[in-house]
């Protein structure tokens, strides 16, 4: 304030000594309620941290992370967490495996579209409850088509399967020729070396270009903070796969990178009842997923005209 | 005496202009986050791992009761069961086994227990060509008729499986055949589905519109 008083004295005496005094009390009492409901109509931006910490967002992108650092960031994650949901996670950074590249096998004779892996993946991978986001989508079809575009996604009969129709589960296709990778302007999300396309939600800007780029409609935007009960969270996450997401990020399918990197097989597939899901190393000449697509009769990579060559494919028994 | 009056005036305009800012932040005027409204959390059992049945060796290795099994609790030894049929050749099942569906087969043909069951010693299982398997190897039954599915299911194509695709990272759980269908009526049983995805709008018509679509 007393900054401002030199300035009023050197105004004051064009003015006369006895009105000095008022005006300067009244400009001062202007200026005080003034600051204060600056104050006031400022103070939401306290609420700024819950949006975006100093660290993350002075964070480095992941690539060039040193192990120190990542040591570092993986804390503040736990912390953000534990801050969150009351609920310490352990968050690792799991690297892809050498010799390994996944791949995803599905078997439309076998399933039944209960929409089990839908549940089980969200239950695995900490997906917002409300809003409700899910990685996979079953599609009803009609017989003797495979045309999308007749897929029903609302289906709720008494039981299924339903005479005349079979099911689709679809989600990320981990394709070898992302299209969502390479519209991203900030390279928040890449394609690893096991054949996984991963997103830094730390580095995402929520453009939305890759959800509109994937043509199998596999990306997810958190439209609104994210929402999830505590009793529901899996704290078993990876920097690249579960950890909770926050507000303005895209997710998606990441193979479960926080099982699958440890050599275990996706929630998907575990929780499927009529095993008709398949999930390996491609490279392995003896694994499940290289027996498949060696002898089955393997129809389909979804969409193959476009060119995305996707790393799931679907199969028939018979 | 102009220029103070001005800025005099700026300074109360600026002092309205915040302090309606701030009555406007505090009253949440814009940004006012609609409330969503809750989405009922799924049902456990949509999330549970286990099989649809379970097989005679999860029983033995659960140590639980197996009097089920007991075969000569009732019958005779070394005297066979004689089974009846009705005129058109469909077994009759005794009413000691009711809970048992016949439906292996089409069209009925396999409309004899001692296709699989051991006639002379009832607690074993028997290959058509006479080879004598126990219960806990039941799949090797199964196997001796359904054999490009036996060999799906030894290399990992057919049927459920959990654990570790990394063998050298632990151990693959394997499930038999009768952990999924039941040796009398094997098509796989439907079931409830899991609710779908929740739509942002109200569904009062999408429903009604997905069921007359087809």
């Amino acid at each position: 304030m007393s900054a401002f008083e030199p300035n009023l004295q050197s105004d004051a005496p064009a003015s006369g000594g006895d009105m000095d005094r008022r005006s300067f009390l009244r400009t001062s009492a202007v200026l005080a309620s003034g600051l204060a409901a600056l104050a006031a109509s400022l103070s939401p931006l306290r609420k700024l941290d819950d949006y975006v910490s100093l660290e993350r967002f002075v964070q480095k992108y992941y690539k060039e992370l040193t192990p120190e650092e990542m040591k570092q960031v993986l804390k503040r994650i736990e912390n953000e967490v534990e801050r969150q949901y009351g609920i310490r996670p352990h968050v690792r950074d799991l690297k892809p495996m050498d010799g390994v590249e996944f791949v995803y096998a599905l078997n439309l004779t076998r399933c039944i579209g209960c929409r089990k892996c839908v549940h089980a993946c969200v239950q695995e991978n900490n997906q917002s409850r409300t809003p409700e986001i899910q990685y996979i989508r079953v599609l009803k079809m009609p017989h003797g088509s495979l045309d999308v575009e007749k897929g029903e996604h609302n289906y709720a009969p008494e039981s299924v399967p339903e005479k005349g129709f079979f099911y689709m589960p679809v989600q990320c296709q981990q394709c070898k020729n992302p299209p969502c990778v390479k519209v991203c302007p900030v390279h928040a999300t890449w394609q690893e070396t096991d054949g996984i396309t991963v997103v830094d939600y730390d580095w995402c800007i929520g453009c939305r270009y890759c959800e509109a780029a994937c043509p199998y409609w596999a990306r997810r935007f958190n439209f609104t903070q994210p929402s999830i009960p505590k009793e529901r969270i899996n704290p078993d996450m990876a920097y690249l796969g579960n950890r909770p997401r926050r507000q303005g990020v895209m997710e998606k399918c990441h193979f479960c990178i926080q099982r699958t990197r440890v050599g275990r097989y996706p929630a998907c597939l575990e929780v499927c009842p009529a095993g008709a899901r398949k999930f390996g190393n491609i490279l392995d000449p003896n694994s499940e997923i290289s027996y498949i697509l060696r002898t089955k009769r393997v129809f389909i990579q979804l969409k193959e005209e476009l060119g995305t060559s996707p790393r799931f494919f679907y199969y028939f028994d018979v | 005496m102009n220029g103070r009056f001005k800025a005099a005036w700026v300074l109360r305009g600026l002092v309205v202009l915040f302090v309606g800012l701030a009555a406007a932040f505090l009253l949440d005027l814009w940004g006012r986050p609609t409330p969503l409204r809750a989405i009922p959390l799924v049902d456990p059992a949509f999330l549970d791992t286990a099989t649809v049945r379970r097989s005679y060796a999860d029983l033995v290795r659960a140590k639980e009761d197996l009097s089920d099994f007991d075969c000569y609790a009732c019958h005779e030894k070394n005297k066979p069961p004689v089974l009846r049929y009705d005129e058109h050749q469909n077994l009759l099942i005794p009413t000691e086994h009711s809970d048992i569906v016949m439906g292996h087969g089409q069209h009925g043909r396999n409309n004899n227990c001692f296709n699989c069951h051991n006639e002379t010693n009832l607690e074993l299982l028997q290959t058509r060509d006479g080879r004598q398997v126990k219960f806990t190897d039941s799949s090797q039954l199964c196997g001796s008729c359904h054999g490009p599915t036996y060999e799906d299911w030894e290399a990992g194509a057919h049927g459920r499986i959990s654990g570790y695709w990394n063998r050298s990272r632990g151990p693959i759980k394997r499930q038999d055949c009768i952990n999924c269908h039941n040796p009398h009526s094997p098509p796989f049983p439907s079931r409830h589905p899991a609710p779908g995805p929740h739509l942002l709008h109200e569904l009062t018509e999408a429903p009604a519109r997905a069921e007359t679509a087809h």
